[in-house]
């Protein structure tokens, strides 16, 4: 399945596989998740949120390290 | 299947791991903001009729903070005033700036700007590139600290304000116990808490209203109330001992939810014990060129200026 990722400026199309939850989007892409806040097709979801076909995944960091 | 512990809406945006706790967005605004204001009444945070200068560096913390004020102010609990502080840190602080003032017009809420430069006649990125060199150079968070803390003190007699406001943290003042009781500095540790208790009345008291309330938290706040924050990290942060307990607390967290909040709990009891025996009232002089307390002829911020105007910087 595709989903889209947008992430500060960066935004691009990730063919994944199986089933996935935000959670494993994140460590997928590195992202550790107690840094961010993920918005699901505009609304805010937890870890646990399954992805789905065509979904939009906005990633927010909201704390910076040091 | 979850749903919102209080409203049963399945919309959720957090599950708590400390309190298994799981909110929707309403419900999640409505708890943190009672949670605040519940603190704030019970460490009398602020008393009616206080002026209250709130430190607005535009981050996420201080524009929840503004928030949370401002309905103090709406319902003439408090009078309240913003500060923001331009340090002069190229290509970082300008947004910090623009972010706050965008923030205070929002709610009509009187803003300061006020900066090394105008004071001083130097920003941080001059002294960082004219000391860096020196043996005596200290790290730039040295010099923030002690020229922000000395602009709150300045402001809040211009002012007139009664309080100062910070939006330090769950996770900033556990890292403060931790580090402190780390390396010793159990001078430093009776000054920790919710409100400053100084008796020097050149102080302004201080007071931490999201002292309980988790980072994480806080980010998900400001993007669930759709605030406008500056989100980024300031370049001459870094490697430093405070980051590395920060990430240890974090690591800690992971696996031990209430962690934080048993480290601040525990303290706070000893705390009473810890005063008793090692607090000392520093500062008892005042500044002979600013005017401000301190503990020589100089406070900390004036003889800084004095040795770089010695070094020629
Ligand atoms: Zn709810
Ligand atoms: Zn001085």
């Amino acid at each position: 399945m595709v989903v889209t990722v947008i992430k500060g400026e960066n935004k691009k199309k990730l063919d994944i596989n199986g089933n996935k939850t935000v959670k494993d989007l994140l460590e997928l892409l590195d992202v550790p998740s107690e840094t961010v806040v993920v918005k699901k097709n505009d609304f805010i979801v937890i870890d646990e949120e399954q992805v789905q076909d065509g979904d939009t995944l906005e990633i927010i960091q909201v704390i910076y390290g040091g | 299947m979850n749903v919102c512990s209080k409203c049963g809406n399945p919309h959720v945006i957090i599950k708590k791991k400390s309190s298994g706790q799981i909110l929707c967005r309403e419900c999640f605004i409505e708890t943190t903001e009672s949670k605040v204001l519940h603190d704030i009444r019970k460490y009398k945070l602020v008393e009616k009729g206080d002026k209250v200068l709130l430190g607005l560096s535009g981050g996420k913390d201080s524009v929840m903070l503004l928030e949370i004020l401002n309905s103090l102010k709406e319902r003439h609990v408090i009078d309240l005033v913003a500060v923001t502080i331009d340090e002069g840190i190229s290509g970082y602080r300008e947004d910090g700036v623009r972010i706050a003032k965008l923030n205070t017009e929002k709610l009509g809420v009187k803003h300061r700007i006020v900066s090394f430069k105008d004071y001083f006649g130097f920003t941080l990125d001059d002294v960082m590139k004219k000391t860096s060199d020196q043996p005596h150079s200290r790290h730039p968070c040295t010099y923030c600290g002690v020229f922000r803390r000395w602009f709150l003190n300045r402001v809040a007699k211009e002012e007139g304000a009664t309080k100062i406001a910070t939006g330090h943290n769950l996770n900033d003042e556990t890292e403060s116990i931790l580090m402190n009781y780390l390396e010793g500095n159990i001078q430093n540790l009776t000054r920790i808490g919710p409100k400053s208790e100084s008796r020097n009345e050149r102080f302004t008291v201080k007071i931490k209203p999201l002292r309980e309330i988790p980072e994480k938290e806080i980010g998900l706040y400001v993007v669930a109330k759709g605030l406008e924050v500056h989100f980024a990290g300031c370049p001459y942060a870094g490697e430093s001992f405070r980051a590395e307990i920060g990430s240890f607390i974090n690591d800690l967290t992971a696996k031990h939810p209430t962690i934080m909040y048993s480290t601040l709990r525990g303290f706070d009891k000893m705390k009473p014990v810890l005063k008793k025996e090692f607090a000392e009232e520093s500062h008892t002089g005042i500044c002979e060129n600013c005017g401000e307390p301190a503990s020589g002829r100089l406070c900390k911020a004036c003889s800084f200026v004095e040795r770089w105007d010695e070094d020629k910087v």
